[in-house]
């Protein structure tokens, strides 16, 4: 199980968000077909068919026990300051799968061309259809691993990422290094911002006796989280 | 005729009706829009203050009214700053001669280290329908390039905003230089992981948690 990084590469199609999704997601369900927010949405899911670069994967690594109240995970010599929230729905995992999915950079090009073009509706459309792109991609991945490990008697666990949970995002730099050398060609900068833009990572519990918790806000205090502010203001 | 004129320029910002070929909304199919009404509005007499003033400032204030009421959303919102921009550049050479003013110069920027700019990009975009002149500096924006836009125009506010809550700690220094140079210049802060407190904690003179509210601050802060 512990090995090295298992890759997986999407067409856009496999992993496109549905009309309704991105409507969804942009608050915007309410238009009627007409609008240009939802006659753009549709034109470019078709345009967006030749996309390439969607791809992502993981890496399982055994998981150091460490009492939950440290709010820490411990993998090959390096800790993760992931906090008592995750740390605590992480008790029970002996492996940690360390991922990295990504939409691939032509959602960057393509948002940036239509800004410059002062088609601002319809960068912040295709943003958005990245975002989603790469969270499906990631889903399809999960379950891949969900299902791998179900053949081995084992449950894994939500997925977790620096940022959210009171999770600071500055551990992405130890998260990357654990990682290791991959094809997702997914960077970091220095302020710990993946390139492309469109990319997520974290970790994902695998156990004999793991406990799926309630994820969100829910499960999570924090005040100011971005997703918080998104979904409940 | 000038009152019907601004009237409809106004439903064409607040609907998102760009042009003539613009198809939406429907009961405006295949009359002009923005674009043509400008023109027209100008042709006939009503002089850009009007314009700006009484239709496209107007008009994008609704328009954040209603996106502050979640009765629209973002791109709802945009295609009225779209409309909004296309009627703005009739307008330009009035700004460039000085037959027009505009409220000041908000110098705005995404701090450097993060690329983010959709929500800076509608804060900047609001405040230019407000009334104000909006130098966008553009994201990953370094401490330099904010420092020498206040040197050039002394005494206007500067917006900075942020992301992630690794970029957002590198508001502060930005603040720290703009002071420096210029301890008169008032900046505001935005963006999603910040917040009140934390703007205060950095020396910022206010928090825009909103487009609205950094209009709001930009309009007590330097009522003529």
């Amino acid at each position: 199980m512990i090995g090295s990084f298992q890759y997986f590469r999407f067409s856009f199609r496999e992993v496109a968000p549905t009309m309704n999704e991105v409507l969804k997601y942009v608050q915007s369900t309410g238009l009627d077909k007409e609008h240009p927010a939802v006659v753009f949405t549709e034109n470019v899911l078709k345009k967006l068919d030749n996309l390439q670069g969607i791809c992502g994967g993981y890496v399982i690594k055994k998981n150091e026990p460490v009492l939950p109240t440290e709010g820490v995970i411990k993998i090959d010599d390096f800790t993760l300051h992931v906090g008592k929230q995750i740390s605590k729905c992480l008790e029970e995992a002996s492996y940690i799968a360390l991922f990295l999915c990504t939409a691939g950079p032509d959602f960057s090009n393509i948002t940036r061309k239509l800004n410059h073009e002062g088609s601002w509706m319809e960068s912040y459309l295709v943003d958005a259809i990245g975002s989603l792109t790469v969270e499906k991609a990631m889903n399809i991945i999960w379950h891949n691993l969900a299902e791998s490990m179900d053949k081995e008697g084992l449950k894994i666990s939500n997925r977790y990422s620096p940022g959210y949970c009171n999770w600071d995002v500055s551990d992405q730099k130890i998260l990357f290094s654990l990682i290791g050398d991959n094809p997702t060609r997914v960077t970091l900068s220095e302020t710990c911002l993946m390139l492309p833009v469109k990319s997520v990572s974290g970790i994902i519990g695998i156990g004999e006796n793991l406990r799926r918790y309630k994820y969100g806000c829910e499960m999570c205090n924090n005040q100011t989280c971005i997703y918080r502010k998104i979904i409940h203001e | 005729m000038k009152s019907e004129l601004l009237n409809k320029l106004f439903e064409c910002v607040e609907f998102g009706k760009i042009n003539l070929e613009s198809p939406y909304p429907p009961q405006m199919k295949g009359l002009p829009g923005a674009d043509e009404i400008t023109r027209q509005a100008l042709e006939s007499g009503i002089t850009p203050d009007e314009i700006l003033n009484e239709a496209l400032i107007a008009a994008m204030d609704k328009v954040g009214q209603k996106f502050s009421e979640k009765k629209i959303f973002v791109p709802q919102m945009l295609l009225s700053a779209k409309a909004m921009n296309v009627s703005m550049e009739h307008l330009k050479p009035y700004f460039a001669d000085g037959s027009v003013k505009r409220k000041g110069v908000f110098i705005l920027g995404t701090v450097f280290g993060d690329l983010h700019d959709i929500g800076k990009n509608l804060v900047g975009m609001m405040i230019e329908g407000a009334g104000w002149e909006v130098i966008d500096l553009g994201v990953d924006v370094k401490i330099d390039t904010f420092v020498n836009k206040v040197k050039e125009y002394p005494g206007s506010p500067v917006g900075i905003s942020a992301l992630l809550s690794t970029t957002m700690i590198n508001i502060k220094p930005v603040i720290e230089a703009i002071k420096t140079v210029s301890p008169k210049t008032k900046v505001i802060v935005g963006g999603a992981p910040l917040s009140a407190e934390f703007a205060a904690s950095i020396g910022a003179d206010a928090y825009g948690k909103n487009p609205l509210e950094g209009i709001k601050w930009l309009e007590s802060t330097y009522r003529s």
